[in-house]
């Protein structure tokens, strides 16, 4: 086909078109690097500095972040508010959003799937302090929701500053009831005032989104959009706290107690309880203590990894997936109603719309429906199921299990069953391991050490299948290992082996085909060895004898004997861990080399010489203890075999000069040892290849050496500068470097082994069973009351004084005094303690404050539980929603931990001298016995008046008097005192928040103040008599004159001579005259006095007119203020009609609520 | 329901491993009670050097509580924090300073002030490793896990069995957590050191130590360099007596010690050919770390960060093994222990990894 050519374009080259043009052309020249050069070199040195520094800034912390990339577990949102702000809605108009369904009833964590990689449970919080701390402490994001037409309440600002103290998750505001705003200036206005408060509480730029109104139970389905796609874009900096601990927020909890044992009690007996929930934080490990706010301190019987209920989009699923399964998107939220069935702690409660019944085939079946379909599809009863059972051990199994099957074995069989009883451990228990795959054993490698298949992962027994050889899908009793001897006169049968790396597919035996395929046999001498066999033997079953001996066996003993002879012991072939962790063997035993089942019937010889304890045990072999020693002595002896050349020439390869071995593995050592000479070791040959192809690993030498003369010309020759990286680029390379091998060094074991060496991972869905919860955490189980599960660090179980820094939050209108209980919220916890207020003197000593400080730290010091220095928390005096006021009463850091506390409190004793002598005193009423004042002897003591002294000795007239030294004559009327300190210790007062086990969960009471305790009880405060307050009585101190002498007086000069005039007793010159006034002066004193008279009168009549002006403006005012007031209480009226209208329609939240609305 | 909640208390038998019990029971803060101590022996119950050892930790610590059966067959523990600070104690003559070090080795870094430790007693003996090892091979162990600054042995006066008279100080800084351990490659032998000691005999004698250590260890490399260390007069302890102890380090910095003390009747050259031959034995047997500091590196890899450590170790001993379950008892971490991924058949080394506990050092003071 011939090209098709078209007209070329023409520019224009006049009119608008051009004009644009040019214009833009010169607007899109790009950057202009003239412009912003700097023109002098003191500018550009300051705008390089100024870079700088803001690239500094950018800087954070370089975290590890605990997270697995590749399955995280969903990011919990939290939707927290006021009631009646629209939560509930909010949170289905978000579900609905990501899945399409309505929930009608919301309740507990519900899990969506988001996007490819990303998963979001959306948990709403109630108005519960406690719900609102507990959710605080596991929220990635939170949407703070805000009622735009009331404001901020107090609520809020106290979530916040829970949020602040146990690490800022990050915040999303979300303001609603923006439609009750009908004037847009008031809208607008609003809108800013809000946004600029919440700038100041999260940050300046903090996202704040609002919802115009509800469109069918719904916010309009853009905005939801938008804030959905907001979240998705989140990212999250890991946490330091939950970045340390494992944790879960349960979605769904279950009683695992036996019905019969909570009768017999009455339902007061300690629960099992099981609770599912994703994890999160680090590892979480079997062996450790969790804890459930709410609850306390529980232990793990077991965790169980179970299937993931929302999985996130795999390629596989994403192509089964159909168009019109686009309606049913993944939700999981066992305690809502999610397709009509909603799981209660005992129950599965099925809702079913519209009428029911069976023969509707049209109608749609949920889950739920099938159910109550199968159950109705049921003929016989229980029991005549059960007579005709027949028990299959597999679903693959082809027969039954009849009583009979243990006798039509051979007798040869029965015995060596028995002897292989003897340990309980691999008896029938192998048994309930399900195979599902019989093709895996055609497949069978000779040392598949990974026991990959899916079963016994996913079986709920916690019983590791590594105990004895495991013969799965067999269908008559097992066989048991057999002696070298047996062997040898070619017996039949199976001869197991204890060796966990071959256990997965050793010792399967079927009816029909029985594969023999490489295994390792144990003799008596504890041996073993390598046999290689040929998949196509397939032999038939145990019982009948065969007389041909199969090629492998033919010269077994000799094969044996030889394995004996051989001087090394396999060690690399033992499976450590196994023999380490899972087998009662002494270490002793281990490292002989003994296997389990020998060891363990040393064992039980042992055990039955205990029991016989007539027998003397004879103590020669005691003789020689065994010392607790890290050295290992050097018997002279045992070194005897290094004389030999053979040996000593052996180990030159482990040195560094040694010039005949490949050093390959010590050049693959990455830049962990940049000292290795790589020049000595690239001289040398290859001695490891396989000597049949030597071309090969003469290839493989060369590359070798290629590589690391290409690595040391890189090392040499690169730029340094752009591979040198800064601390802080290092810091996160290494970071990754770490995540990256943690990944990889357990990926290749098999999952429950992994789990046992690792914990179970961030993200995955588990079962945790956990024991001796109290029952009450069950009977008043309430959904919507979020269940933490929070792992604890081994240190923190422990109790101590936890020493903290604390400041009084400064909203909180009453100060915090000493020895008052206070409810704190630490780590995971929630308890309440009684603090002891303390300030740091001179670095000296901690001083007791009976006060906190105003708008200042200071320490505090309690009892509880351990948790690490530099852990955050708040304070609550009270938790309940009844108060008023701010509820958060103070907020700090934890600083040290330790047994013993050292406060000290001020303590001032106080004596009076009763003798005087010049510069010595005798001090009494201080001390009561002599004794106490030789504790005392040498302590500093003073006056009131300031003359400082010592305790000298104890006086033996009065108890407790002692004779003091002063630095100057005291006097008879000072008071001495002795300042001391006195240490004390807080009291040992822990006590948890259990506001989960209460029926009202909001009425958790703690230890009450006294006087809190003497009002609800009315009980009058006992008053001490000398307490009491009475008017101050001071005696009139008389001071005597003083005399100086008169010889004295003479001698002293003029200045110091007491000065005492007498008072005049004549009359002086003025008294003694009587002044009289001239005729002139009269009349201008009376001139002035009439002229003030008039004045007075004239005021006095302004003031009188004023008076007047007044009364009718107050009169006008006040008719005014009456017609305001009218109007006012129109408009209150009008409000209070649509707040009774709002109130009635959440009626369903607590009441207690109306109280606390307070605009602030 | 105001009290504390009594934790977990683990119980033990026997007087074997008593000092790892002891340690593990103190960083992890689980109380611990060891009974049949001895229960059938001729002289039943606790050591007096095992008494000392539970002095000691009670004083390193603050808060402890000990109780001991009136037999001495039963222990409790239940232990506080560790205080660290300086502390002086008196080791009795049958176990040397050695003993005591190790178990506070453990504990030091964790500690809230640093600890100034002072010890008097036996420096070098059979039983124990010597002074010399602890200070040349145990503490350079610590720096794999970024215990280095202010980390010192001093040896004052050295103290040879019976009747010691020797003076150690020791002193630890304190971390707020351990490092990850990652050390995989044993490398090649690059030096030997030696220190060659003795007191109160002829000083000749750890010349002739020397020249005979020398003669076994000189075929494999140049680089060996054994220090003669003849303490005199005062510092020289109470009883006459001399030792070799000998390292090897490779070119990753594992080490690989051994030593021979001085045995009656038995000439120098023959204990310092002893040492030697142990430590080609110890360097035979493979590892990262050798075997008498299994324990340790095992243990700090344990209380490392919540990351993956790995070491590549030869064969565990049977006080190795028993860590390795005691530690699952008390933090509940278990190792994956593998075959070291080595061409080499004939090599025995095991590759040890596991999951850090994240232990965090909770006793430190902030601010």
């Amino acid at each position: 086909m011939d090209e098709q050519t078209h007209k070329a374009h023409r520019a224009a080259h006049s009119g608008v078109k051009a004009e644009k043009k040019g214009k833009s052309k010169d607007k899109q020249r790009g950057f202009n690097e003239k412009a912003f050069a700097p023109k002098s070199g003191r500018n550009a040195d300051r705008q390089g500095r100024r870079n700088v520094e803001r690239d500094q800034t950018r800087l954070h912390v370089p975290l590890v972040n605990r997270t697995p990339d590749d399955q995280p577990p969903p990011t919990i949102v939290a939707i927290v508010g006021p009631p009646g702000v629209g939560k509930t809605t909010l949170l289905k108009s978000l579900v609905r959003r990501h899945t399409k369904q309505t929930l009608n009833h919301v309740q507990g964590p519900v899990t969506v799937v988001s996007g490819k990689k990303k998963r979001i449970t959306f948990i709403e919080c109630n108005n519960d302090l406690n719900s609102m701390i507990d959710i605080g402490k596991i929220a990635d994001l939170v949407l703070l929701m805000i009622d735009g037409s009331y404001g901020f309440e107090m609520e809020t600002f106290e979530f916040l500053n829970i949020l602040q103290s146990h690490g800022f998750p990050k915040v999303i505001g979300v303001l609603t009831h923006l439609d009750l705003i009908k004037k847009a200036a008031t809208l607008r206005a609003t809108k800013k005032a809000l946004k600029k408060r919440f700038w100041t509480e999260i940050y300046q730029g903090a996202k704040l989104f609002y919802l115009s109104g509800v469109l069918n139970g719904r916010y309009p389905d853009t905005e939801i959009l938008n804030l959905s796609r907001f979240i998705s874009v989140m990212k999250f900096r890991p946490l330091i706290f939950r970045n340390a601990h494992p944790y879960m927020l349960a979605d769904r909890i279950e009683d695992l107690t036996p019905r019969e044992k909570v009768r017999e009690s009455d339902g007061k007996c300690d629960r099992t309880v099981t609770v599912y929930g994703y994890l999160r934080g680090t590892n979480l490990r079997l062996g450790t203590r969790v804890h459930i706010p709410g609850v306390g301190d529980l232990n793990m019987k077991s965790i169980t990894l179970l299937g993931d209920p929302c999985p996130l989009p795999d390629a596989d699923s994403e192509k089964r997936r159909k168009l019109s399964e686009k309606k049913k998107l993944l939700v999981h939220a066992p305690m809502s109603d999610v397709g009509g069935v909603m799981y209660d702690r005992d129950a599965v409660y099925i809702n079913v719309p519209g009428s029911f019944t069976r023969g509707n085939a049209g109608a749609p079946q949920g889950e739920g429906e099938k159910m109550v379909m199968d159950l109705q599809d049921v003929r016989d009863t229980l029991d005549d199921a059960v007579a005709r059972s027949q028990i299959k051990l597999f679903g693959s199994s082809s027969q039954p299990l009849t009583v009979e099957a243990r006798s039509s074995q051979s007798p040869d069989n029965q015995t060596d069953h028995e002897d292989g009883d003897s340990d309980d451990s691999h008896g029938e228990d192998d048994f309930d391991e399900d195979t599902k795959d019989m093709d895996e054993f055609d497949s069978d490698l000779p040392s598949d050490e990974d026991e990959l298949s899916s079963d016994g992962f996913d079986d709920e027994d916690e019983d590791v299948d590594t105990e004895g050889p495991s013969d799965r899908g067999r269908s008559f009793v097992r066989n048991v290992r057999r002696s070298l001897k047996s062997l040898s006169t070619n017996h039949r049968e199976r001869s197991e082996v204890d060796y966990a790396e071959s256990d997965s597919d050793l010792g399967h035996d079927d009816e029909d085909l029985e594969n023999h395929v490489g295994r390792r046999v144990l003799f008596d001498d504890e041996e073993q060895v390598s046999l290689q066999s040929d998949d196509d033997y397939a032999l038939s079953s145990g019982e009948e004898e065969a007389d041909d001996i199969p090629k492998w066996k033919q010269n077994m003993s000799t094969k044996a004997r030889e394995a004996f002879r051989h001087p090394v012991r396999d060690v690399r072939r033992r499976d450590w861990t196994r023999l380490i962790y899972l087998t009662s063997m002494s270490p002793a035993q281990i490292l002989r080399g003994d296997s389990p089942f020998t060891a363990e019937e040393h064992n039980e010889i042992g055990s039955h010489d205990d029991e016989n304890f007539l027998t003397v045990v004879s103590s020669a072999a005691q003789v020689e203890e065994v010392l607790d020693s890290t050295k290992e002595v050097v018997k002279a002896g045992e070194m005897k075999v290094w004389e030999s050349e053979e040996l000593l020439d052996s180990i030159r390869g482990l040195f560094i000069t040694d010039a005949s071995h490949d050093v390959g593995s010590s050049e693959a050592v990455d830049g962990t040892n940049p000292d290795s000479d790589v020049g000595t070791t690239s001289a040398d040959g290859d001695t490891e290849g396989a000597p049949g192809n030597p071309e090969v690993a003469r290839a493989a030498a060369l590359a070798a050496k290629k590589e690391a003369l290409k690595r040391k010309f890189d090392e040499q020759y690169d730029d340094p500068e752009g591979s040198k990286l800064d601390f802080y680029e290092e810091q996160k390379e290494q970071i990754t470097r770490q995540l990256e091998l943690n990944r990889a060094e357990f990926a290749d074991i098999d999952p429950e082994r992994r789990a046992f060496v690792e914990g179970f991972r961030p993200g995955s869905y588990v079962r945790i069973e956990l024991m001796e919860a109290p029952c009450e955490m069950v009977e008043h189980f309430n959904p919507s009351y979020p269940i933490v599960v929070g792992g604890l660090l081994a240190s923190e179980e422990r109790f101590g004084f936890v020493q903290v820094r604390i400041k009084r939050h400064r909203w909180y209108t009453k100060t915090l005094k000493t020895n008052d209980p206070l409810i704190f919220s630490l780590g995971w916890r929630r308890f309440q303690s009684i603090p002891i207020y303390s300030l740091d003197d001179h670095s000296i000593r901690m001083r007791m404050l009976k006060y906190t400080p105003e708008h200042m730290h200071c320490y505090a010091t309690f009892y509880g539980p351990v948790s690490l220095p530099n852990t955050g928390f708040c304070a609550f005096n009270t938790l309940s929603g009844d108060v008023a006021g701010f509820r958060v009463s103070a907020t700090g850091v934890v600083l040290d931990i330790d047994r013993s506390a050292k406060i000290v409190k001020k303590l001032k004793l106080t004596g009076v001298p009763y003798k005087v002598f010049k510069n010595t005193a005798f001090i009494k009423d201080m001390f009561s016995s002599a004794l106490e004042v030789a504790k005392f002897e040498g302590a500093n003591i003073r006056t009131v008046s300031g003359i400082r002294g010592q305790v000298k000795k104890a006086l033996s007239k009065p108890d407790g008097a002692f004779r003091a030294t002063f630095e100057d004559k005291i006097l008879m009327s000072d008071i001495v005192f002795l300042r001391a300190w006195y240490s004390i210790q807080p009291r040992k007062f822990y006590n948890p928040v259990t506001s989960l086990l209460l029926s009202h969960k909001t009425e958790w009471k703690g230890m009450r103040l006294t006087g809190r305790v003497r009002r609800d009880e009315g009980i009058k405060t006992p008053s001490n008599v000398n307490s009491t307050y009475k008017p101050i009585q001071r005696p009139e101190r008389r001071f005597n004159s003083l005399k100086v002498p008169k010889k004295l007086q003479a001698v002293l000069p003029y200045a110091s001579k007491p000065k005492n005039t007498r008072a005049q007793q004549r009359q002086t010159y003025l008294q003694k005259r009587a002044v009289v006034l001239e005729p002139e002066e009269k009349r201008a004193i009376a001139l002035l006095q009439q002229a003030r008279a008039l004045r007075k009168d004239q005021v006095a009549r302004r003031k009188e007119k004023r008076e007047e002006r007044r009364v009718a403006h107050r009169q006008k005012v006040q008719k005014e203020e009456a017609k305001k007031t009218e109007k006012d209480k129109e408009k209150r009226k009008e409000y209070m009609r649509v707040a009774g209208i709002k109130a009635k329609r959440d009626d369903a939240e607590d009441s207690g609520r109306a109280l606390k609305r307070k605009r602030t | 329901m105001t009290s504390a909640q009594s934790t977990s208390l683990l119980h033990f038998s026997g007087h074997q491993h008593l000092r790892t019990r002891l340690v593990l029971s103190i960083l992890s803060g689980k109380a611990v009670k060891i009974d049949k101590i001895r229960s059938d022996d001729q002289n039943p119950g606790l050591r007096d050097y095992e008494v000392s050892l539970l002095r000691l930790l009670e004083r390193v610590t603050n808060g402890t509580i000990i109780e001991i059966s009136v037999t001495g067959t039963a222990v409790l523990l239940r232990p506080g924090v560790i205080a660290g600070g300086p502390v002086t104690h008196e080791c009795p003559l049958s176990r040397s300073v050695g003993y005591f070090l190790e178990p506070v080795i453990m504990l030091a870094p964790f500690s809230k002030k640093p600890l100034q430790l002072t010890l008097r007693g036996i420096t070098t003996d059979d039983k124990d490793l010597s002074v010399d090892l602890i200070r040349t091979v145990t503490l350079p162990h610590l720096q794999l896990f970024g215990i280095s600054d202010g980390l010192e042995l001093r040896i004052k006066k050295r103290g040879s069995p019976p009747l010691g008279g020797g003076e150690v100080q020791f002193l630890c800084p304190i971390v707020k957590q351990v490092k990850t351990l990652n050390f995989v490659d044993r490398g090649k032998i690059k030096r030997i050191r030696g220190i060659s000691h003795a007191v109160r005999v002829n000083p000749q004698f750890s010349n002739r130590m020397i020249e005979a250590a020398r003669s076994v260890l000189n075929r494999y490399i140049p680089d060996i360099y054994l220090y003669s260390d003849v303490y005199k007069g005062e510092d020289s302890g109470k009883s006459p007596g001399y030792a070799l102890s000998l390292l090897a380090e490779s070119t990753t910095g594992a080490m690989h010690c051994a030593e021979a003390t001085s045995q009656p009747g038995v000439a120098p050259e023959d204990t310092a050919l002893l040492a030697a031959r142990a430590l080609l034995a110890e360097v035979r047997r493979g590892g990262c770390v050798d075997r008498a500091h299994q324990v340790l590196v095992l243990l700090f890899m344990v209380l490392g960060s919540e990351d993956v450590g790995r070491c590549r170790i030869g064969v565990p001993t049977e006080r190795t093994i028993q860590l390795l379950r005691d530690v699952k008892e008390y933090f509940g971490t278990t190792f994956k222990i593998a075959p070291a991924d080595s061409s080499d058949g004939a090599e025995q080394e095991l590759l040890f990894s596991c999951y850090g506990t994240g232990y965090v050092n909770t006793n430190r003071t902030l601010a």
